[in-house]
């Protein structure tokens, strides 16, 4: 007797460990740490220093962020209702062509890593969703808050809007692309993107 | 007889002029008699800015609806938004606290979404965007500076 409930003691501790656990351990947070310090190890890999590895350089961090990065879903939230509008073949572009234009904004600024320190303040989930808050402190001593927001798609969490003072990503792009689509076409805004990726 | 033809009149014109007190009361304080229409949804913001009750809610510019109430929700801000019936909010819709001009009043802008899934009446606007604090923005780089 004694024995059997040792043991539904024991099931039930794993029991609650099991369900606890998810939560308590925080898997976007994880995940965003896993990826900025992948990120942060391939800036700072001094094998990977000087003008002529740039591009490798810049190939691995692409790996990095499109492991944890939705692209698609961002193109979705940044094109809003016009991305209704567009054909297969079109949204496929478009994705390549948003990826590549954050990949020109937003690269340039992650290689002039300086030793920012990355501190990792709370987590909220709420079913598919998740909110990973972060402050990055410069080496000035100023705190930058921003915060990842991600959602569950086939098992694993993707970033799909980042708000930097709490200011959105995916707001801002929306915003510019529908102004664009609004005064012109689709075509005018793919023209214009393709223009800015490819100026150097 | 003729007295009275005046007291008459005298007091019809009141009559009107409270009338017309009330209907401007009513339009200018943006109160809602019978109840009013359309469907409720809440947004929670990490800082409301001045938002009040009765700040305006626009989709490029036009107006689709009014704040209800703004509560303490785990200190986070609860708004409570009254929408125009027929305005369907996506999923993935933005909606951001702005300020008229540089000093002028909150509002909240909400940026349609592409998403196929619709809030429903008391559904909640998941993204939200809290209005810039130039304050702060502007005393991080001032310190920023000092060293």
């Amino acid at each position: 007797m004694d024995v059997i409930r040792f043991y539904r003691k024991i099931f039930f501790f794993v029991l609650i460990l099991a369900v606890a656990s998810p939560v308590w351990a925080g898997v976007p947070t994880e995940k965003i740490r896993e990826t900025t310090e992948k990120i942060l190890s391939i800036v700072t890999d001094p094998d990977l220093k000087g003008a002529e590895k740039e591009g490798e350089r810049r190939r691995l961090i692409r790996e990095a962020v499109d492991e944890r990065f939705d692209w698609k879903e961002m193109s979705q939230r940044a094109l809003a209702r016009h991305w209704r509008k567009l054909n297969d073949v079109q949204k496929q572009e478009f994705i390549t062509l948003f990826g590549e234009l954050l990949e020109r904004t937003y690269l340039n600024r992650v290689e002039d890593y300086s030793g920012e320190q990355v501190t990792y303040m709370n987590e909220v989930i709420e079913g598919e969703y998740a909110l990973v808050e972060v402050k990055i402190l410069t080496t000035k001593g100023t705190e930058i808050p921003v915060n990842y927001k991600l959602r569950k798609k086939g098992g694993d969490w993707r970033v799909y809007d980042i708000a930097i003072e709490g200011v959105s990503l995916v707001n801002n792009y929306r915003v510019q692309f529908n102004d664009i689509i609004t005064k012109s076409s689709y075509e005018e805004l793919v023209k214009k993107l393709q223009e800015k990726v490819a100026e150097k | 007889m003729k007295r009275f033809d005046i007291e008459l009149t005298v007091g019809l014109f009141i009559i009107a002029g409270i009338l017309c007190l009330g209907y401007l009361s009513v339009k200018l304080g943006r109160m809602e008699i019978l109840g009013g229409k359309g469907y409720e949804v809440y947004a929670l913001f990490s800082n409301t800015g001045g938002l009040k009750d009765g700040s305006s809610v626009v989709i490029a510019g036009v107006d689709v609806g009014r704040v209800k109430s703004i509560t303490l929700d785990d200190y986070q801000a609860r708004v409570l938004i009254n929408v125009a019936d027929g305005v369907e909010l996506q999923e993935d819709a933005i909606a951001s606290i702005k300020t008229k001009g540089l000093i002028g009043e909150k509002f909240i802008e909400i940026t349609p979404g592409g998403s196929e899934r619709i809030i429903p009446p008391g559904g909640r606007i998941r993204e939200t965007q809290p209005p810039i604090d130039f304050e702060q923005v502007i005393s991080k780089y001032v310190f920023g500076k000092v060293d």
